[in-house]
């Protein structure tokens, strides 16, 4: 069963390719015309616009280190190979969408808190999340073999995942003094400001579900031609001695 | 059990007989501190009492990574990994009994390299060296825990010296704050806190936990 779903899921990020760009196109553009029109914040003027940006960056970010985890849990669970295809194009997504929130917070934070970092407890651990994401990437790509690469990849964004809590209970600790807005709450953003916000999670999640589609695509072609290399017999196309540039 | 033992006892015997592990972490460590010392302004006593705890973790947690990254080297040669591999028992228990060796050997350079550190910069250690020893034996606990697990992943990657340490350090945060927070408590006033204490008994049992079923996966067939 788990080969079926997996498959089919890949099935579908094939398929939605056009539905999905096209979607995604018109929300960025209903996105960009209701932040043109959101009212200035009193304070901070213009550059409270970021926060049509930053937060729904954070949640694609938080939800493809959620996928890349849970991809790596399935895979060592199953065997299936397509999870774990899943969970590399889920961190390398996220950590393109990480790498935006962790530049887009900076900027915000010198207008509002007049500096450029603090070592606020959410602001570190996706720094640190971030580290370990990039420390994923990395080893997925010192590490030969895909199956193995696969194994020692899964181990290591579970144990990632792990850390969070115990991260947010040792910067408490360390004394790192709490900065960052909390949750936002229905109802606490000034009127007028909610929709454009809506969208803007809305553009993020999609941008990132269409990304995600395609980095499983190229993957999944890659099984396949590695597949279809190892089948064919050696003629002179594929005499070299690496497998090609397709070979993992 | 007797698989921890025995692999235990295979560790500890080849460093006992070669001792260049231990050594070279040991020698590493002296350096560190002396690197340390000269990387910091001449200050006062009580401004290098208040740096001492973080310095102290410094050098244990770069003198371990040197360790561990030594730790599964030896079982490449000859196929040896493959035979752990298959031992006759979970693989849980391999872990164990490496991260029982590789915590041996650290917590013998860290005596060494603790007492160097409290003559480098005049902190006197020894007064709270029984409490202090239990803070280093809970962060090398931990250290030693996810560092086995990662470094037979790491000693089978390219670069893989420098792989450790990348994947190692963002993990070891909590560890290494918990640690601190403690042997700070411990120097400043000779107590010991409470909160760091029990960060570090969870955050080893997580990372115990993590590890432990995750040796499952990290051998190859």
């Amino acid at each position: 069963m788990g080969a079926l779903q997996a498959s089919t899921i890949e099935r579908a990020a094939v398929r939605g390719r056009l539905p999905s760009g096209i979607a995604l196109g018109l929300l960025t553009a209903a996105w960009l015309v209701a932040v043109a029109r959101a009212p200035l914040d009193s304070v901070q003027g213009v550059l409270q616009k970021i926060l049509y940006v930053h937060p729904p960056l954070a949640f694609a970010a938080y939800l493809g280190f959620g996928l890349a985890a849970l991809g790596g849990a399935l895979f060592l669970w199953r065997g299936d190979e397509a999870y774990d295809r899943l969970a590399r194009s889920a961190a390398e997504v996220g950590v393109l969408f990480c790498t935006l929130v962790v530049v887009t917070g900076p900027i915000w934070a010198r207008g509002t808190w007049g500096r450029w970092w603090s070592w606020d407890p959410r602001l570190t651990v996706t720094l640190l999340l971030w580290f370990v994401y990039l420390a994923y990437l990395l080893l997925r790509a010192f590490t030969e073999g895909s199956e193995r690469s696969a194994r020692f990849a899964a181990v290591y964004g579970i144990a990632g995942l792990a850390v969070i809590p115990l991260n947010y209970y040792a910067i408490d600790l360390a004394g790192g003094r709490s900065m960052h807005p909390q949750n936002l709450e229905s109802g606490s953003l000034g009127p007028g400001m909610g929709w454009p916000f809506l969208l803007g999670v809305g553009v993020a999640l999609l941008a990132f579900a269409h990304l995600l589609a395609r980095r499983i695509e190229v993957e999944s072609l890659r099984a396949r031609l590695a597949e279809r290399l190892a089948r064919a017999p050696r003629g002179p196309e594929s005499s070299d001695p690496e497998g090609g540039p397709w070979a993992t | 059990m007797s698989v921890v033992a025995a692999i235990l006892w295979k560790d500890l015997v080849t460093e006992w007989r070669s001792r260049d592990r231990a050594v070279a972490m040991a020698v590493f460590a002296l350096l560190v501190v002396i690197v340390l010392h000269f990387a910091l302004p001449a200050g006062r006593a009580d401004e290098l009492r208040r740096l001492a705890p973080g310095l102290l973790w410094i050098t244990y947690l770069f003198a371990a990574i040197l360790g561990l990254n030594r730790a599964f080297a030896l079982e490449l040669e000859n196929e040896a990994l493959s035979g752990l591999a298959l031992a006759p028992a979970d693989r849980g228990f391999v872990f164990l009994g490496k991260a029982a060796a590789n915590f041996v050997i650290l917590g013998a350079v860290q005596a060494v390299a603790g007492v160097f550190f409290g003559l480098a910069f005049g902190v006197d250690l020894l007064a709270v060296a029984a409490p202090l020893a239990a803070v280093i034996a809970l962060g090398s606990l931990g250290i030693c825990s996810v560092g086995t697990l990662f470094s037979a992943v790491s000693v089978r990657t390219r670069y893989r010296e420098v792989m450790l340490p990348l994947l190692l350090l963002p993990l070891l945060v909590p560890v290494l704050i918990g640690a601190v927070e403690a042997s700070a408590g411990l120097v400043e006033s000779g107590v010991l806190r409470w909160r760091p204490l029990q960060l570090l008994i969870v955050t080893d049992a997580v990372f115990l936990i993590v590890s432990f079923l995750g040796f499952e996966f990290v051998l190859d067939e």
